[in-house]
């Protein structure tokens, strides 16, 4: 699951550092020792972790096309890949049902599930940095049960319209998150400042009483509804049509670009409030600006997939243990690492129970929990 | 701190730490208190020999107006057992009955019942009378309006019983016969069984007669008939559909179609896409209620797949969810509706709700 990229094979238990410094060099294999967290980030290790990370997010991306209700081979698939997208016979008409479920199905998810999971490693690698605190993820701040909390609503009224390509259900959702942005906001502003712990404090109330609110809707609903309404809460990357799809990926694509032009920024608000004015950045401005950001892509993301947990916490943890805390690397490294690793727990959810599928979020956490141990506990070394 | 013996703080000279030695005692008296007092309680509440928390072990003490002699039980007809296990000693008919589900409700109505209904759930609407009884809540019955109604019975479904209210009103001696349908047949012998206890029997008979017949009625009709591949939609994102152990299911292998979820593992299975693709069904039915469970435009939706032979030949149909979703008599509406969407030249006579 993780990257080819030279983790060390044999991770030796390491003595504790007695002074903790930047750029002290373990005692590891050496070849791979400047790829690593302590190593000093130039382009070439920037370069040869990410070309590492890219090249094992396609090989991965290949493995998980083969697999389905139908296993379909690589000569077949790069047949229907080229014959759909580089042929004259674009038709859907002429696929056959292997073709439509290559083409229609499995990629439209499987896209789905790297887009969502690199949208949800990189607001919670913003928000570590900007919060300076390893909790932090896009659910702590109530954004994501603000979006299911739309949903809800909209389900429980009955809402079915669309608009613009996309069904009213994400858009409800969409608003359910910005308005538990705007609450978390309001309720931290203290003196024109936004003091870290309130805005942590005012998630957490936020998402005790928008949790409450779900359940009080869910309870009073129809079986039935209240059933699908549970089952769509648990997490599901089924993808939408393809005009849904484009438009979630354009704006996520902007949203993505926004935020990792802030990459610097955020190397120095990581550092904390002081260091980043005296450096002579507006702190205020551009928290402002990266929590605004990393609300929209979290409403937008749970809207259509569902509240998926575990990623936006746990990815920049262990990316950071593997490769240090220079965002410049850590970002774009935590994206990559979400999205391979949302696709392939998406991957076992569609096949372990064929022809049932199982809740993603159910997948994410039980691969991902004695992972994140096995961090801790063997490769403490990489503390800084 | 491994020091347990005041000799180690003598040694020390800490004095003061050998007054601890004097509040040792004090964690034994909290416990012996709290042992007493616990055994009170047992004996208050006379729960010493069943457990209030497990409502599916079998009861020997029987409660209510059925508190008989216990030996009474295993040997009388008025003894009943639920679908939870649980047996129950009726000894007169009840009086007063609340029902916490629609299902239970209609069976009751059909039972001809009107009068001994004292409180039904807020989504028990048919027939008109059950609208104006009042209503004690559904997913969480709210105990004390329910036991305001001095009900002497309660029916309510395996599922949504919870077990501290079921364990209340055991304890307060309110029979409470839980039912729960997984097939056809467990409907026809929930009718019987209520039946036996309001001591409506006749009527009960009348009524699994009559849906006896409209069920082979509607079975000969489809019957000579190909059998088609059929999705049921519970809820389009993310896809759910009716497996195993669901009557439904049953229901759709009735009306002449084949649920392309047999292999599933679960009554109420999540479905993949690719899966509906592989199995390619001919029919897809949308239950729709009094709200739309799945929104018109999520039917829209399913036009992209074009390769399904059920898009191709139009076949999205909607069908009733109170008639399919409810287990009680009017369960038959909903086969024939399901008959009519999967075999519409069976029923020439009247049109299938088709959608453009």
């Amino acid at each position: 699951m993780m990257s080819s990229a030279g983790r060390p094979t044999s991770p030796a238990p390491q003595p504790p550092l007695t002074s903790p410094s930047v750029s002290s060099t373990p005692t590891h294999t050496i070849g791979c020792d400047r790829l690593f967290q302590g190593a000093i980030l130039t382009p070439s290790r920037w370069c040869a972790i990410m070309g590492g990370l890219s090249l094992a997010a396609i090989l991965l991306a290949l493995v998980c096309l083969q697999l389905g209700t139908q296993y379909i081979g690589l000569g077949r698939i790069a047949q229907l890949v080229a014959s759909s997208f580089f042929g004259l016979s674009g038709d859907q008409e002429t696929l056959d049902t292997t073709g439509v479920i290559l083409l229609q199905v499995r990629l439209p998810r499987m896209f789905l599930g790297f887009v969502v999971g690199v949208c949800l490693a990189s607001v919670g690698v913003a928000l570590q940095a900007l919060l300076r605190n390893p909790l932090a993820d896009p659910y702590v701040l109530g954004v994501s049960s603000g979006a299911a909390l739309g949903v809800a609503v909209a389900v429980l009224f009955g809402i079915g319209t669309t608009l613009l390509a996309l069904s009213a259900l994400p858009l409800c959702g969409f608003l359910g998150g910005l308005l538990a942005l705007l609450v978390v906001y309001r309720m931290a502003v203290t003196y024109d400042r936004l003091p870290i712990h309130s805005v942590l404090l005012a998630g957490v109330i936020l998402n005790a009483i928008f949790s409450a609110l779900i359940m009080f809707i869910t309870s009073i609903m129809e079986p039935n509804r209240s059933f699908g309404m549970m089952a769509w809460l648990m997490g599901s990357l089924q993808a939408p049509a393809f005009p849904a799809l484009a438009a979630l990926s354009i704006y996520l694509f902007v949203g993505l670009v926004l935020l990792f032009k802030q990459v610097r920024v955020l190397n120095i608000l990581a550092l904390g409030e002081e260091p980043a004015r005296s450096l002579g950045i507006e702190t205020e401005r551009t928290k402002r600006f990266i929590f605004l950001i990393s609300a929209l892509l979290t409403g937008a993301v749970v809207s259509v997939s569902g509240m998926i947990g575990f990623i936006g916490m746990v990815i920049p943890h262990a990316v950071r243990l593997m490769v240090g805390a220079d965002h410049r690397l850590l970002l774009p490294a935590s994206a990559l690492v979400g999205g391979m690793f949302l696709m392939a727990a998406d991957t076992i959810a569609r096949t372990a129970f064929v022809p049932s599928e199982v809740p993603v979020g159910i997948i994410t956490a039980l691969a991902g929990g004695p992972f994140f141990v096995y961090l801790l506990v063997w490769r403490k070394d990489r503390l800084a | 701190m491994r020091v347990s013996s005041s000799g180690f703080f003598q040694a020390l000279g800490i004095f003061y730490l050998r007054a601890a030695r004097t509040l040792c005692f004090r964690p034994f008296v909290i416990t012996l208190v709290g042992i007493v007092w616990y055994a009170f309680l047992l004996c208050s509440t006379g729960a010493l020999g069943d457990s209030p928390e497990d409502p599916t072990v079998m009861k020997r003490r029987q409660q209510g107006i059925l508190t008989g002699m216990p030996f009474m039980a295993n040997i009388t007809p008025r003894t009943f057992v639920d679908d939870a296990g649980r047996k129950l000693y009726v000894a007169k008919v009840p009086s007063r009955v609340v029902s916490l589900a629609p299902s239970i409700t209609e069976m009751l109505f059909a039972l001809g019942l009107d009068e001994q209904i004292v409180g039904v759930t807020e989504f028990c609407d048919f027939p008109a009378a059950a609208s104006t009884k009042p209503k004690v809540g559904y997913a969480n019955p709210n105990l004390e309006s329910l036991l305001a109604l001095r009900p002497d019975m309660v029916i309510a479904p395996r599922e949504f019983s919870r077990a501290n209210i079921l364990a209340k009103l055991d304890e307060l001696k309110v029979p409470v016969f839980l039912i729960e349908a997984s097939s056809l047949e467990n409907i026809f012998s929930h009718i019987h069984q209520l039946g036996r206890i309001f001591d409506r029997s006749t009527s009960a008979h009348a009524v699994t007669l009559a849906m006896r017949r409209r069920m082979a009625e509607i079975s000969s009709l489809v019957e000579p008939l190909p059998r088609r591949r059929v999705l049921y939609v519970l809820n389009s994102r993310p896809l759910i559909t009716v497996g195993p152990g669901s009557y439904i299911h049953q229901m759709i292998g009735l009306a002449g179609g084949v649920n392309i979820a047999s292999e599933a593992s679960a009554p109420y299975p999540r479905l993949e896409m690719e899966t509906v693709l592989k199995e390619n069904p001919e029919v897809i039915i949308f239950p729709m209620g009094s709200v739309e469970t799945v929104p018109r435009s999520e039917q829209q939706e399913w036009r992209r797949w074009t390769t399904l032979s059920a898009v191709q030949q139009q076949h999205l149909r909607e069908v009733s969810a109170d008639a399919l979703n409810r287990p009680g008599p009017r369960v038959m509406e909903g086969l024939a509706q399901l008959a009519r969407v999967i075999h519409p030249e069976a029923f020439p006579s009247d049109t299938a709700p088709l959608r453009p």
